[in-house]
């Protein structure tokens, strides 16, 4: 045991976390060069075309070092963005170490301290890494200085590398075998296996990623879950090589997968422990912390054929994506479907694409929104995440909406803007210090509905590229809100309402009309669209119908190109939701909420 | 080889009926300089070429007469398309039509159309031209006004489009048709009506009216999407659709198909053929060819195309039910649309109970109707084909 590591790569978005864990694969020898890709971890399609990543992944490093002794190191890299930050927390569950990297040219930013305190949280030993020094604008030495003064790390060990290049990326591994420690525990003891992500194959059923806590796992052995005391056999153990790799058993302090047949996909739950029918452990492992989603939406099939899929998708989805929570949803324009909390906006784009790609399902999401407390006269509270259910505001006493903590590293020429978009977002209570000269730490109080959707692009953009945001919830607070509906001919449109501060429903309510003429493709009739609250219409837009479309030209050479294009707008028909007698496309209920661009 | 030579005679085919045969197609990617607006393939200023492409088009004009399947059917027309075909000059295009006729069964009296533009054919060229065969000619004028053609970035005026087709006539040319487009960067409804009065005025027997459509990488598609043309609103374009059908009926044309119209007897006999997307040979780089529900499509690059024995194809095959689909599509394009029994009797699929509840929302939509055992589109749907074919193919 004392040959094996088991670390985290962890650090804001974009520093180079799955470049470098590309680096460590290619010097450990794990894949032949001519099979090797950029950002190999990031396996999944949504991950390449957007270049992040989404899902923790871990990777089982054979390595000899410089002592000439056999390591076993597991990488487990973490993506970076705010969103999934769940998967950073489960990761380090399962590690005593972390590399926290910071880009040389970028410095220290807020998904650098977020993950730096989790890590902490965890009692993991830490690596500072300063990534990138190969870029021009590389500032290696101020940066090693943020690392010292800021984060309050050991400078002694701060490696320095540029994992695009490869330099520094030897010395990392040794500093990996030096500095963390070996994980603890004891092959004898009965067997306590932390499951931390899990995946769903059709032919052998549920992989399962596991930490071995203490104990040894081998095949033929009768295992149980202890959240439900299901039992099942074990038919495989093995390690995360590239490909995973089939082994004799798993014991204390290695992380591996096990197959054991299990096709009930809620039979397995990440955080779960598995142990031995004979000789179980006595309690499970902690497990981990319950997340909070933050947005809410509820998904619908295009077709309502699909409804059976989808169940059995979202099921499958989770197993994979421990975050998202769904229950059925059902709504008088689009039927039944399911009411889903995600983390972020993100993550309800990347569930939206994972359903549709994997499991080949067309959705539609409503508008999504944020938990809303609302106090009834009666004395009752209720809780509202889904506009469809707002109570008559007649019965209303009054509404809480959920309020955040922003906290946000700027270079100090961006204050003025900064300080204007949080005033805008209906900011409150803003403080700031100077963690370094001429870097800024600003924090401010906002609902958290004005962050949801665009706020991380609007610092992007007024910051110059510069800002860079991290949150968490802090309480709830008594709020003016009205409920906003979009009326289609005139049929109000329940999976288009949203709920918003009464100061910006009018605002809101006129672009919600301007996007949904942009979005709504016009049709054989004229389609009016309207913006109302409490009755009254006070934003009107329409679509004029549509009276031309018509193909010019098509001899011999063109009948096979025109026909694509036909079938091109026939998939593009399929991809949208008729709403009485008009077709709403798909991206039509996400885009009221963006914001003018 | 036999040869089975056939010089058709002068009368003019008719061209009423379903085509039976083979459609015979050259393309000729050669233009004198590209027209601002035109996806087509073809290459400007490599008249060293003409002589290479001609032997590898006879190349390939030997190589499928070689073919059993092809043999056994006759060709009942030929289509000499491009590009810009008269730019080969009369001498090698009557080259290759003699090739033609030497070595297909070829219809007496078939359909053999060449496609020529203004100011490049002179009298001598079109006599030589009909002497050899052509008894139809399609004249791209494409407009009667010289700003327009300009803008088009057409290289002749309207006076050559004018003097081009009386040429044709004093050549012997008793099929004419004229192309023409509208919906050009500030063209209104008047102005389009002079340049419909002149086409007519000509008295051509078959009119191809086109509106313009912002293709892909042309220098006209970048210009409209960085805002320097201004095309009618669609208000106009509409008008003009509709006075395009009053004074092309009161001329004694009818319109058969969604952009074309002639006079009864001469429709042209070739393109009914690909809207019955029956079967053809393309010949030429870039051309496509249909058999047996296979298409084969000829590499779009003429030099590769030139290089002798490098011929490189692509085929794409569909399944009953898409071919089914595509023949229902192409149909629709004609006035009287497609005949439900003769369709059937090709696919084994009955329309009706095919498309089901989807063919139910478009009659009831007035897009199609089904008269007389033949599914066509309405006048509103003539408008909206696209939308049509969309929910069919
Ligand atoms: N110049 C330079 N570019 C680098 C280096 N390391 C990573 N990059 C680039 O930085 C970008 C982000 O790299 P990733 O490895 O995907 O970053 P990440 O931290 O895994 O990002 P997330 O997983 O989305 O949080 C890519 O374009 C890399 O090519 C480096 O050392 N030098
Ligand atoms: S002459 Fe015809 S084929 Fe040639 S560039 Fe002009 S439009 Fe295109
Ligand atoms: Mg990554």
């Amino acid at each position: 045991m004392k040959n094996i590591r088991n670390f985290s790569v962890v650090a804001h978005i974009d520093h180079g976390k799955s470049t470098l864990s590309d680096r460590m694969i290619q010097l450990c020898g794990l894949v032949a060069d001519r099979d090797f890709q950029d950002q190999l971890l990031d396996s999944m399609d949504i991950e390449r075309e957007r270049g992040i990543t989404i899902k923790s992944q871990t990777v089982c490093l054979p390595y000899t070092a410089q002592d000439g002794q056999e390591y076993e190191l597991n990488l487990v890299d973490t993506p970076g963005h705010v969103d999934f930050s769940y998967e950073v927390s489960r990761a380090l569950s399962s590690c005593e170490g972390a590399l926290l990297l910071v880009d040389a040219a970028q410095g220290i930013e807020a998904q650098t301290l977020a993950n730096l305190y989790l890590a902490m949280e965890n009692d993991l030993e830490i690596v500072p890494v300063i990534n990138k020094i190969d870029l021009p604008a590389a500032e290696p030495e101020q940066v090693a200085l943020e690392i010292e003064e800021d984060l309050g790390l050991d400078s002694e060990i701060t490696q320095q590398c540029s994992a695009k290049t490869g330099e520094g990326v030897a010395d990392i591994l040794e500093a990996i075998v030096e500095y963390l420690p070996p994980p603890e525990g004891d092959p004898d003891l009965p067997l306590e296996a932390l499951i931390f992500d899990a995946n769903y194959d059709p032919y052998r059923g549920t992989v399962i990623s596991v930490r071995i806590m203490n104990g040894t796992i081998k095949p033929g052995e009768q295992i149980i879950f202890m959240h439900n005391k299901v039992e099942y056999r074990v038919e495989e153990v093995g390690q995360f090589l590239l490909p995973k790799t089939k082994k004799k058993s798993l014991s204390a302090g290695q992380i591996g997968y096990i197959i054991a047949g299990v096709k009930t996909v809620s039979d397995t739950k990440p955080g779960d422990t598995i142990t031995h029918k004979e000789n179980p452990c006595a309690t499970p492992l902690p497990g981990f912390k319950e997340v909070q989603q933050v947005v809410f939406s509820s998904i619908y099939p295009i077709t309502s054929d699909d409804y059976e899929d989808l169940t059995s998708a979202l099921e499958k989805l989770k197993l994979n994506d421990a975050s998202l929570t769904y229950q059925k949803d059902s709504s008088a324009a689009l039927g039944f479907g399911f009411r889903c909390g995600f983390l972020g906006l993100l993550h309800l784009e990347v569930v939206q694409e994972r359903l549709e790609r994997e499991f080949d399902i067309s959705l539609i999401l409503t508008v999504p929104s944020v938990k809303y407390l609302v106090s009834l006269q009666d004395g009752k509270e209720v809780v509202v995440d889904n506009p469809t259910y707002f109570p008559d505001p007649g019965t209303i006493d009054y509404i809480k909406e959920p309020f955040i903590k922003a906290t946000i590293l700027i270079p100090e020429r961006y204050m003025g803007a900064v300080m204007s978009l949080c005033m805008e977002r209906r900011g409150e209570n803003t403080h700031y210090h100077y963690p370094m000269p001429g870097r800024i730490e600003f924090t401010c109080e906002l609902p958290l509905a004005e962050v949801i959707y665009d706020f991380y692009d609007k610092l992007k953009s007024v910051t110059q590229g510069y800002g860079s945001f991290d949150y968490a919830l802090i309480d709830y607070r008594q709020s003016d809100l009205v409920k906003l509906d979009i009326l289609v001919n005139s049929e109000p449109v329940d999976a288009l309402s949203q709920l918003t501060h009464r100061q910006r429903a009018r605002e809101r309510g006129m672009k919600a009309c301007e996007s949904l003429k942009e979005e709504i493709p016009r049709q054989m009739f004229k389609i009016d669209i309207q913006a109302a609250s409490g009755g009254s219409i006070f934003s009107r837009t329409n679509i004029s119908a549509l009276r031309k479309d018509v193909t010019a030209k098509c001899y011999g050479g063109d009948i096979s190109r025109k026909r694509k294009l036909l079938e091109k707008q026939k998939a593009g028909k399929k991809r949208m939701k008729t709403v009485g007698n008009v077709e709403i496309p798909q991206q039509a209920f996400l885009s009221v909420l963006k914001s003018d661009q | 080889m036999s040869v089975r030579s056939c010089v058709p005679s002068l009368a003019d085919s008719a061209t009423n009926t379903l085509p039976s045969g083979l459609g015979l197609y050259i393309h000729v990617p050669f233009c004198l300089q590209k027209c601002l607006y035109c996806s087509f393939y073809s290459v400007t200023n490599q008249p060293d070429l003409y002589n290479r492409y001609a032997a590898a088009v006879k190349e390939q004009i030997l190589r499928f007469a070689e073919r059993s399947d092809i043999q056994a059917q006759q060709v009942h027309t030929i289509f000499f398309g491009g590009g810009t075909p008269s730019i080969l000059g009369s001498d090698l295009l009557t080259r290759l039509l003699k090739n033609c006729f030497l070595n297909f069964d070829c219809a007496p009296g078939l359909e053999t159309s060449l496609e020529v533009n203004p100011a490049t054919v002179d009298q001598a060229a079109l006599h030589e031209l009909r002497r050899a065969g052509f008894n139809r000619i399609s004249i791209g004028v494409q407009s009667f006004d010289d700003r327009e053609l300009e803008v088009l970035g057409r290289v002749h005026s309207a006076a050559d489009g004018i003097r081009t087709v009386q040429m044709a006539r004093r050549a012997g040319f008793s099929n004419i048709n004229l192309d023409l487009m509208y919906g050009l960067p500030d063209q209104d409804k008047h102005k389009w009506q002079e340049s419909l009065q002149q086409a007519l005025s000509l008295q051509p027997e078959h009119l191809s009216l086109y509106e313009l459509t912002m293709e892909g990488n042309t220098p006209f598609a970048q210009r409209y999407d960085r805002g320097e043309l201004r095309l009618p609103e669609e208000e106009v374009v509409l008008a003009m659709v509709a006075t395009t059908e009053e004074m092309v009926t009161a001329a004694g044309l009818h319109r058969y198909e969604i952009s074309n119209y002639a006079r009864p007897d001469r429709k042209c006999s070739h393109n009914i053929n690909y809207w019955h997307n029956a079967s053809w040979l393309g010949l030429g780089p870039g051309a496509v060819s249909s058999l047996n529900g296979c298409k084969i499509k000829t590499i779009s690059d003429v030099e590769c195309f030139c290089q002798p024995g490098a011929n490189k194809e692509e085929r794409e095959t569909l399944d009953n039910e898409a071919a089914f689909r595509e023949t229902v599509v192409m149909g629709l394009r004609m006035i009287g649309g497609i005949g439900l029994e003769e369709l059937e009797k090709r696919f084994a699929i009955n329309a009706i109970s095919y498309y089901g509840t989807t063919l139910d929302r478009l009659i009831a939509h007035n897009l199609v109707t089904i008269e007389e055992g033949r599914l066509r589109l309405t006048g509103q749907g003539l408008l909206l084909a696209n939308t049509v074919m969309a929910e069919l193919v």
